[in-house]
C-alpha cells in the first residue's frame, strides 16, 4: 500500500513542479496576449488598459496563487485569446485526441504485433529482414513527413480521405473518425515502426526459452506454442512499451494536428503558446502532463500485475 | 548571372497596369433575382479569437464580427461618410459638437429597441480605459455625451478632430451594442447586424444565423458558418470537393488557375492590406536619409511583388488608400539602381560591406519571408549584408511593434483608410504606431494641421504633403497593395456586395445562395 | 565473432554507406557547391518539375532544389550533433552523479528528470525555443536541453550497474577517491551505452529540428535545413509535391542510415541488449 501512497505523492510533487516551472518560463516568454489580442492597432495605453481588465498587471505569484486556487476548487478559469471557459476548451479539443491517439495505437498495435511476431518467428531469414527493413524506415520518417505522403496519396491523389479538418463527434460519429482517419494514420505509421521492433526483440527472447522447447516438445503445433503460449507472455512487455509512447505521442500531436488543422489538444497548446495565453497554456500542459505521468502509472501497475517478480518499491 | 536571370524572367510575366479603377472585379456571372434560405459555409483563412468588438484588433474577428455589428455611421464605396445606425448626423461649423438623430425602431438581437442611450453606453465603454478597447484614443477629445430626448446623443469635443466621424464609420469604435452588454460581448457578441451570433468553437468555426428584423431588412441567408481553415491548399480542396460555398484568400501562386476555371467565381479586390518595409529611425545608419533613400533603390517593387505575391497587387508609393481623396497620384515609386544605392551609400560613409543588417520578419505572413530573401540577394549586390530573423507574431509584435528593438523590418496594414488615423499614429513622433522612431518635425506639424483642418479638400492637401514628405526622406518603402480574393461556388450570388470597402471586412447581408 | 565481421552485416553495411553518403556530402557540399547556389532565385522557374537544368526541381522561388538539400545537409547535421553534444555535457553528469552517489542527492535529482520526461520532448523544445528566440544556436539548446532527461536517465542506470561492479568495491576498498573512481572505473564501463545511445538520439535530433524548423522555431531561411524546406513546401503540395519529396527523403535516409549505424554499433558494443 505505501507504493501507491509513494507514487501518488511523488506524481502531485511533480505535477506541482511542472505547473510552477510552467507558470514561470510562459511569463518570461517574449510579448502577451493583451498585443496578441490588439495586434497592429494597438497603442500603448490601449494595451495597458487590455492588461488591467485581463489582470495581467498583478504580480506573477498572485496570478500563480489564483491560478492554482482556481485548478484546484475547480474554476480554470477563461482562455484569454479565446474568451471561452478553459474547462470547456480542454473538454473538447482533449476529445479530439483521444480519438487520434486511440486510433492511432489501435492501427499501430493491430500491425506491429503480427509483424514482429512473424519476424522474430522467422528470425534472420528474409522475412525478419523485410519486416525489420520496413520497420527500420518506419521509424526513420519525422511523423509529418507521414502526414505529407498520407494527404498526396488518400486527400490529392485518390480523393478517399478529407486532407483536414475535425468534426464533432457528438454530431456525427463516423464524420469524426473519417476526419480522424489521416491524421492517426501519419501517427499510427511511426508508433507501429517502433512497437514492431519492441516486438520482435521481445518474441525472440520468449521463444528462445525453456517452456517454449518443452511445449513445442510436447507435440503442440507451432500455431499453437507462437500465438498462445509465447505471445501470451509478450503481451505484458509490448504493452508497457505502448504505453510509455503516450508521452511521445502527446509531442507529435503538435506537428501531426497543425498540418491537418485538426484541433485537438496539440493545436490547442501551440495556439495557446503562440499566443502568449498563460492559463490556456498553464492547463493544457498541466493536463498533458498528468496524462503522461498517469499513463505511465498505469503502465507500471499493468507490469506488476503481469508479471509479479517486478518488486514493489 | 542570377541578377540578369531574375530580370528577364520578370519582364516576360509584367503585364499589370497600375490604373486604379474597378476596385472589385467579379469574374462574370448572370445577376439573377436573389432567393431566400440556405446556410452559406465559408472557409475563412484565419482563427477567430476575442469575440468582443471593442477589445479585438485582429482583421481576422472584425472580418466575422461585420456581419454581427452596424455602425452608428459607415462609409460608401468612395469612403465619405454616410448614415448607419444614426439616421443623420450633423457636424457643427466650428468642429466641435456633433448631433446624431439615431433610427428609430431598430431592434438588437437581444430583443431591446436601440435609443441614443445604447450609443452612449457603447462609447462610454470603448472610451474607459478599464475596457481595453483598441479604439478608444477615438474618444480623447470627447468632452461630454448628451440625450436632449430620447432618439438624439449630442457629443461636444475639448477641441477639434475632424477625423472624429471617419473613425466612427470603424465598426471597432462606431459599434453600437445593447446597454449594459459588455460583459457578454467576448462569448455572446450581441449588437443590430444583419446576423445574430450562434455559437463558437475555438479553432474551428463561428456559426451565425439571419436576424429577422435587421433595419436594413433581412438577410437573404439562414446563416452563415465560416469554418477556419487555415491552411491555403485545404480550402482549395474544400472547395473543390463542394463541402465548402465559398473561400477567402486564395494562394496568389494559384490565383490565374482558379479564375480560369469555370466551376467556380472569384472576386478579387484591393487593396486588402498595404505593404512596407520599415527602417528603425533611430538606428544609427538610418538616421541619415541618404542611407534610407539608398535601401529604397535597392528594392525593384515589382519584382518584389512578383516574388513574393506572385504579381496579386498593385506597386504604390503611399499607403493612403487608392479610392481616397487624399491620394498622392504624383508618388511614383524610386526605380531599382542598385549603382546609385552603392554611390549614396558612400556618400553617406558606407563602403561595400559596411552595413550589416537584420532584417526581422514574420511568419505571420509568410510572403514576408519569401519577400525578405529576395531582399537578401539585392542587398548583398548593393555591399550590405542582410540577416533574416523570422519572428512568431508574438514575438514581432512584442520586439519591433511594442519595443521598437529592430533595425529593418517589413509589415501590412488592413484597413487604414482614414487618413488621420493612418498618417498620425504611423508618423507623428507621439503617434501610437510610430514604431520606427520617426521622429519628422515636418511631419508632427503637418498631420496636427490637419487634425484641426475642417475643410475636406484642404484636409486631403495636407495629406497629400505628408506623403510626399514621408516619400523624400524615405522613411518608410511603401512596396504596394495586397489583392484581396475570394472564391465560390457559382451557386452563390450577390458576390458583388460581398466586400466592405475598407476592404478587409466580409458582409453577407445581400450574398444568397441558389436553391 | 569479432567487432567487426559483426559490424559487416548486410545492415551495417547499408547503414555505414548512408551515413557516408550524407557525411561526405555535409562535409564536401560546403567546398564543392557555393553558397549562394541554394539561394540563386530563378523567376523563369517557379515550382518547376524534375528537369535537366534542375534534377530535383525548384522551389517556390525558382532556387534549385538539389542545391538546397545538399547544402542543408550541413545545418541540419551540424544542428543534430551539437544538439547531442549539448544533451551529453548536461545529461552526462547528472546521471554519473545522481548514480554514483545514491540516496537524497539521486532522489532529488531524479525527481527533477522525471519532471522534465512529464513533458513531451517536442513540446518542452518548442517551448524552450520561443523563450530564446528562434536562430540556429538557440534550436540547438532547445534540443540539446529537451533530450538531456532521457540520457541522465539511462546514464544514472548503468551508473547504478557499475557502481555494483566486484571491481568497483575493490577500487573502493583501495581508496580511490570518488572523482577517480568516476573517471577511470565507471566512465569507462558505461562509455558504449552512451555512444549506442548518442547514435539514437542523433536520429531523433534530426527529426526534432526539422520538427522545430517545420512549425517555424527552427532554423531561419534564406539558409537551408531539411525541416525547413519541408515547412516551405507546404503551401505548395498540390502543385509541387516534389518540394516536400526531396527534403523528406533526404531526413529519411539519413535517419535510416543513423538507426541501422545504431542498431548494429548496439549489437557490438551491447551484446546485452540483442
Amino acid at each position: 500500500m505505501s507504493y501507491f501512497l509513494n507514487r501518488t505523492l511523488s506524481i502531485l510533487l511533480t505535477l506541482l513542479l511542472i505547473s510552477m516551472i510552467t507558470f514561470a518560463v510562459t511569463n518570461i516568454l517574449p510579448g502577451d496576449v493583451a498585443m496578441m489580442i490588439m495586434g497592429t492597432q494597438s497603442n500603448p495605453e490601449a494595451l495597458a488598459g487590455l492588461r488591467q481588465s485581463l489582470g495581467l498587471n498583478d504580480p506573477i505569484y498572485i496570478q500563480y496563487a489564483h491560478w492554482i486556487g482556481g485548478m484546484l476548487t475547480g474554476n480554470w478559469g477563461n482562455s484569454l485569446i479565446f474568451k471561452v471557459p478553459i474547462a470547456t476548451l480542454l473538454l473538447q479539443k482533449a476529445t479530439a485526441s483521444a480519438i487520434i491517439v486511440v486510433m492511432s495505437m489501435t492501427i499501430a498495435l493491430a500491425l506491429a504485433v503480427p509483424l514482429g511476431v512473424w519476424s522474430a518467428v522467422h528470425r534472420d531469414k528474409w522475412q525478419d529482414t523485410v519486416s525489420s527493413s520496413a520497420a527500420l524506415f518506419g521509424v526513420s520518417l519525422p511523423d509529418f513527413f507521414w502526414g505529407i505522403m498520407l494527404i498526396l496519396l488518400f486527400a490529392r491523389t485518390l480523393g478517399w480521405f478529407p486532407s483536414s479538418g475535425f468534426s464533432d463527434p457528438g454530431e456525427d460519429f463516423s464524420q469524426s473518425i473519417y476526419h480522424a482517419f489521416l491524421p492517426a494514420l501519419a501517427l499510427g505509421l511511426g508508433l507501429m515502426a517502433h512497437l514492431t521492433r519492441m516486438t520482435r526483440s521481445t518474441m525472440v527472447g520468449i521463444l528462445g526459452q525453456e517452456f517454449i522447447r518443452v511445449s513445442r516438445a510436447k507435440g503442440l503445433s507451432e500455431r499453437t506454442v507462437v500465438w498462445r503460449y509465447a505471445l501470451s507472455n509478450a503481451i505484458g512487455p509490448v504493452a508497457t512499451i505502448a504505453g510509455l509512447q503516450i508521452g511521445y505521442l502527446f509531442g507529435s500531436i503538435i506537428v501531426v494536428e497543425t498540418l491537418f488543422s485538426y484541433t485537438g489538444m496539440g493545436w490547442l497548446t501551440y495556439q495557446a503558446l503562440l499566443n502568449r495565453d498563460v492559463p490556456l497554456i498553464q492547463a493544457s500542459v498541466f493536463v498533458i502532463a498528468a496524462v503522461v505521468m498517469l499513463t505511465n502509472f498505469l503502465v507500471d501497475l499493468f507490469y506488476l500485475l503481469v508479471d509479479p517478480r517486478v518488486r514493489l518499491g | 548571372m542570377k541578377r540578369r536571370d531574375f530580370l528577364i524572367s520578370t519582364a516576360a510575366l509584367m503585364g499589370s497596369t497600375a490604373v486604379f479603377t474597378n476596385l472589385t472585379t467579379l469574374s462574370a456571372v448572370a445577376q439573377e433575382t436573389p432567393v431566400k434560405g440556405g446556410t452559406l459555409i465559408w472557409g475563412h483563412s484565419e482563427t477567430v479569437q476575442n469575440l468582443d468588438m471593442h477589445q479585438t484588433g485582429t482583421a481576422s474577428t472584425s472580418r466575422v464580427l461585420q456581419n454581427v455589428h452596424s455602425s452608428i455611421v459607415t462609409v460608401d464605396a468612395n469612403l465619405n461618410v454616410i448614415p448607419g445606425l444614426a439616421e443623420s448626423f450633423e457636424e457643427a461649423p466650428d468642429g466641435l459638437t456633433y448631433t446624431f438623430k439615431m433610427r428609430p425602431g431598430v431592434k438588437f438581437h437581444n430583443g431591446a429597441t436601440m435609443t441614443a442611450a445604447d450609443a452612449k453606453y457603447s462609447f462610454e465603454r470603448c472610451k474607459d480605459p478599464a475596457t481595453g478597447a483598441v479604439n478608444f484614443e477615438v474618444f480623447n477629445n470627447v468632452a461630454s455625451m448628451e440625450m436632449p430626448d430620447e432618439m438624439t446623443l449630442v457629443i461636444k469635443m475639448s477641441q477639434v478632430n475632424a477625423p472624429f466621424l471617419a473613425r466612427l464609420a470603424e465598426n471597432g469604435a462606431g459599434v453600437i451594442m445593447p446597454k449594459d452588454s459588455g460583459d457578454i460581448q467576448g462569448t455572446t457578441p450581441t449588437g443590430a447586424g444583419p446576423f445574430k451570433f450562434v455559437s463558437y468553437e475555438a479553432g474551428n468555426a463561428v456559426t451565425l444565423a439571419r436576424f429577422d428584423e435587421y433595419w436594413d431588412g433581412p438577410a437573404y441567408l439562414d446563416g452563415v458558418v465560416a469554418r477556419e481553415i487555415t491552411e491555403p491548399t485545404v480550402r482549395l480542396t474544400g472547395l473543390r470537393t463542394g463541402e465548402l460555398h465559398m473561400i477567402n484568400d486564395i494562394p496568389p501562386d494559384r490565383m490565374e488557375e482558379i479564375k480560369g476555371d469555370t466551376t467556380f467565381q472569384t472576386v478579387s479586390w484591393f487593396p486588402l492590406n498595404f505593404d512596407f518595409i520599415n527602417m528603425n529611425n533611430d538606428f544609427e545608419p538610418f538616421k541619415n536619409p541618404k542611407v534610407r533613400q539608398a535601401f529604397d533603390m535597392v528594392i525593384d517593387k515589382e519584382l518584389l511583388l512578383q516574388g513574393a505575391l506572385w504579381g496579386q497587387g498593385k506597386i504604390t508609393a503611399s499607403p493612403s488608400y487608392p479610392t481616397s481623396s487624399a491620394y498622392n497620384t504624383a508618388l511614383v515609386n524610386r526605380p531599382q539602381d542598385i549603382a546609385g544605392a552603392k554611390a549614396l551609400l558612400a556618400e553617406a560613409g558606407y563602403a561595400p560591406g559596411a552595413l550589416k543588417i537584420v532584417f526581422k520578419a514574420t511568419t505571420n505572413y509568410p510572403y514576408h519571408i519569401e519577400a525578405a530573401q529576395i531582399l537578401v540577394e539585392w542587398f548583398r549586390e548593393a555591399g550590405v549584408e542582410l540577416t533574416i530573423e523570422q519572428l512568431t507574431w508574438a514575438d514581432w509584435l512584442s520586439q519591433v511593434w511594442t519595443d521598437k528593438d529592430f533595425e529593418m523590418s517589413m509589415m501590412n496594414f488592413f484597413g487604414l483608410w482614414e487618413s488621420d488615423f493612418l498618417y498620425y499614429s504611423l508618423y507623428h513622433s507621439t503617434g501610437g504606431f510610430n514604431y520606427r522612431h520617426i521622429n519628422d518635425p515636418v511631419i508632427d506639424e503637418l498631420v496636427t494641421r490637419a487634425r484641426v483642418t475642417v475643410d475636406g479638400t484642404a484636409r486631403a492637401d495636407i495629406y497629400k504633403q505628408v506623403q510626399q514628405r514621408v516619400f523624400d526622406e524615405a522613411l518608410d518603402v511603401v512596396i504596394w497593395f495586397r489583392n484581396g480574393s475570394a472564391a465560390a461556388q457559382t451557386s452563390v450570388g450577390g458576390l458583388d456586395t460581398l466586400v466592405h470597402p475598407n476592404g478587409n471586412a466580409l458582409q453577407f447581408h445581400k450574398v444568397w445562395l441558389k436553391a | 565473432m569479432s567487432a567487426v565481421k559483426r559490424f559487416l552485416t548486410t545492415k551495417g553495411l547499408i547503414g555505414i554507406a548512408l551515413l557516408g553518403l550524407v557525411l561526405l556530402v555535409a562535409i564536401l557540399g560546403p567546398w564543392l557547391v557555393p553558397a549562394d547556389f541554394a539561394t540563386r532565385m530563378d523567376m523563369r522557374a517557379r515550382l518547376s518539375g524534375p528537369t535537366f537544368a534542375h534534377p530535383f526541381g525548384t522551389d517556390q522561388l525558382g532556387r534549385d532544389l538539389f542545391f538546397r538539400v545538399v547544402l542543408g545537409a550541413q545545418t541540419s547535421l551540424t544542428i543534430a550533433l551539437a544538439a547531442v553534444i549539448t544533451s551529453i555535457v548536461i545529461g552526462l553528469p547528472l546521471g554519473l552523479i545522481s548514480g554514483y552517489a545514491r540516496g537524497h542527492v539521486d532522489n532529488v535529482l531524479m525527481r527533477l528528470v522525471d519532471t522534465m520526461l512529464a513533458f513531451p520532448a517536442l513540446l518542452l523544445a518548442l517551448t524552450i525555443s520561443a523563450m530564446l528566440g528562434p536562430n540556429l544556436q538557440n534550436t540547438i539548446i532547445a534540443i540539446g536541453i529537451a533530450f538531456t532527461p532521457f540520457l541522465a536517465r539511462i546514464v544514472r542506470g548503468e551508473a547504478l550497474r557499475v557502481v555494483q561492479m566486484p571491481y568497483v568495491e575493490a577500487a573502493r576498498a583501495s581508496g580511490t577517491n570518488d572523482v577517480q573512481m568516476i573517471i577511470r572505473h565507471i566512465l569507462p564501463n558505461i562509455m558504449p551505452q552512451i555512444i549506442v545511445q548518442a547514435t539514437i538520439s542523433l536520429a531523433f535530433a534530426i527529426l526534432a529540428e526539422a520538427g522545430l524548423s517545420f512549425l517555424g522555431l527552427g532554423t531561419q531561411p534564406p539558409q537551408s535545413s531539411w525541416g525547413l524546406m519541408i515547412q516551405a513546401s507546404r503551401d505548395y503540395l498540390d502543385v509541387a509535391p516534389w518540394t516536400a519529396l526531396v527534403p523528406g527523403i533526404a531526413v529519411a535516409l539519413t535517419v535510416l542510415g543513423l538507426n541501422m549505424f545504431g542498431d548494429v554499433l548496439r549489437d557490438v558494443l551491447d551484446p546485452r541488449a540483442r
